[in-house]
């Protein structure tokens, strides 16, 4: 199958020392939906910036739909349809009013612009809203207005960022299925995310990004086939944060030699201790750590998650990462993760 | 033609959004209002000393609150812009396949626009008063072009600010800070001739003083050609360069 994006060493640096982006070389296929997962700063948002042309590369380049993105910009933008973190919208603007600003900043022709703006205002939800102020609408509402204005285009490639970040459940889900159907549609779609079953769920491929840089790639399942065995997750009593870390890492440092331990990650609260059979492991693991004085509060029995292949990749949970999250929308409003 | 149109959606759009704020429209109206009928009290015995051009303080004003409404107006706008920012909508439109300069005239021409509207308000309200413009509709065409140069200048250096700063704060404070030295320190409010010296020196350094000393004559004696040559040249290089900067701010705002 066809490429519809490749990056070849796409690099950004910003303030001529902080690479966000780093070397990366990518391919996604048309027709795919691919997922770019990564903690806060990782460099997701940049990637896609950079790619939907609002941020020109410090080095390397770009081929969209054939085009290069350097000097083809303006014909890479009529291709792609773009819904960013913040749910932008025009206040002073009828949900109706907003679509048809841009269709008419893509040059769709006035019966078209009525055409799509029924089709994704129906397709969002919104159709009874359609004529009234977007000062009026609700956050989720917003939202979906602001995903509705991503696909009046009917983009070949359409660029999420994460798209159900601050959604109620209900409208997740809405947004998935319409993921898929778009997927149907030959649409492709690259997104990112900071829910793990998001990505599970959607993406045929995904990559993990830390520090710039591709630290993992491929489907859900291959990524978690790489953590092969089972996974014994240990929570620790809450403690001060100096002490709790230093009771990981004595337990860390404690499981670490034992000979049916294959490896051992530290968590926000704990330990992941993956081992090759999960029910035989647990005693011997009761045992070390009791017997050097370190209490065990919960213990869970898993398989491999892709928040494990997250974790050995990176080092931290995506929970961590969510809790960033919500708090940024809970309070400040998040500016575009740099 | 997709640059016409591009501009003219744009145009449309600031537009909608002036007329859908009854906040802006009541500002428009009464702002003129409250500045004729406080000032012509306050200042009222100047035309009393002597050398005063005109007899009347409001026949002296009217052109110069002319002047100071677009410093206002360019004020406005480049708030205007910063909404868009702050709620992602200029980073959405930037990913289309908008033309970037229509964005821009688009902007050029809603402070036109506004600008002639509250031309219309300040002339109606002066001539309702007593006042009279002496060259006619002709000079309300002078007007109207050198006051539209003076304001994109600034709604340009305003929109540039706010393009790079991207915060409402460093906006306000700028805002604040040249406003009343921008209006004071031209003759807007009283002839040059009562400032001291250094004012009248800061005064050749300020656009707002050239829009003034080029409209001022049109109510008061006729055309001064001299001083609406030089102001269409220094407001034309003010406005250009306003533009030039923000269209740079524009293609650096995505960094």
């Amino acid at each position: 199958m066809k490429n519809i994006i490749e990056t070849f060493n796409l690099t950004k640096v910003y303030k001529g020392k902080i690479r966000a982006v780093d070397n990366l070389s990518i391919a996604i296929k048309e027709g795919e939906i691919f997922g770019l997962l990564g903690p806060n700063g990782a460099g997701k948002t940049t990637t896609i910036r950079m790619l939907v042309t609002l941020t020109k590369p410090t080095s390397g380049r770009a081929v969209i739909d054939g085009l290069d993105l350097a000097k083809d910009a303006r014909k890479v933008r009529e291709i792609i349809g773009y819904s960013s973190q913040e749910a932008g919208v025009d206040e002073n603007a009828t949900g109706r009013e907003y679509l048809g600003l841009f269709g008419s900043y893509y040059h769709l022709d006035a019966q078209t612009i009525k055409r799509r703006s029924d089709e994704v205002l129906e397709l969002m939800e919104l159709s009874d809203a359609a004529d009234r102020l977007i000062g009026t609408y609700s956050g989720g509402m917003r939202k979906r207005l602001e995903i509705a204005t991503a696909l009046i285009n009917q983009p070949k490639l359409l660029v999420f960022d994460e798209p159900t970040l601050g959604l109620d459940v209900q409208t997740r889900l809405r947004v998935w299925d319409y993921i898929r159907q778009l997927k149907k549609e030959d649409t492709t779609i690259l997104m990112t995310t900071h829910y793990l079953e998001e990505t599970d769920k959607l993406c045929d491929r995904l990559a993990i990004i830390d520090h710039g840089q591709i630290v993992a790639l491929g489907t859900p399942d291959e990524l978690k086939g790489e953590i092969r065995g089972d996974v014994v997750a240990l929570t620790l009593p809450l403690q001060e944060p100096d002490q709790q870390a230093k009771t990981i890492e004595q337990a860390k440092q404690l499981l670490t030699p034992q000979s049916f331990v294959k490896d051992v990650r530290a968590t926000s609260d704990g330990l992941n201790v993956y081992v090759d059979e999960g029910s035989s492991a647990v005693p011997p693991i009761l045992h070390t750590l009791e017997g050097a004085g370190v209490t065990v509060e919960g213990i869970t029995l898993t398989r491999p998650s892709l928040d494990d292949v997250f974790i050995k990749y990176t080092g931290r949970t995506l929970r961590e990462e969510k809790g960033t999250a919500r708090g940024a929308l809970g309070g400040v409003k998040p500016r575009g993760g740099r | 033609m997709p640059f016409i149109r591009d501009t003219w959606t744009s145009l449309l759009r600031l537009l909608r959004t002036f007329t859908r704020s009854p906040f802006y429209a009541f500002i428009y109206l009464v702002q003129p209002l409250i500045w004729l009928l406080l000032f012509t009290q306050i200042f009222k015995s100047l035309t009393a000393l002597p050398n005063f051009p005109t007899s009347s303080y409001l026949q002296f004003f009217a052109p110069g609150l002319i002047v100071t409404l677009a410093v206002f107006n360019s004020n406005f706008t480049g708030f205007a812009l910063l909404n868009d920012i702050n709620f992602g909508v200029l980073e959405k439109v930037l990913i289309t396949p908008v033309n970037r300069y229509s964005l821009i005239l688009g902007t050029v021409l809603y402070v036109a626009v506004t600008g002639v509207l509250q031309i219309a308000v300040v002339l109606i309200i002066s001539f309702a008063l007593g006042a009279t413009l002496v060259t006619g509709v002709g000079g309300i065409l002078v007007t109207i072009v050198i006051v539209s140069l003076l304001g994109i200048g600034l709604t340009s250096l305003l929109g540039a600010l706010a393009l790079r700063a991207k915060r409402v704060e460093p906006l306000i404070f700028v805002s604040n800070l040249i406003t009343l030295p921008l209006i004071f320190l031209s003759s807007a409010l009283i002839p040059a001739y009562l400032t001291p010296d250094w004012v009248q020196t800061a005064m050749k350094f300020n656009p707002v003083n050239y829009a003034v000393l080029a409209v001022r004559p049109l109510f008061l004696t006729g055309y001064d050609w001299n001083a609406i040559g030089v102001g269409l040249i220094v407001l034309g290089a003010w406005a250009v360069a306003g533009i030039v900067i923000a269209e740079f701010a524009f293609r650096r705002f995505g960094d």
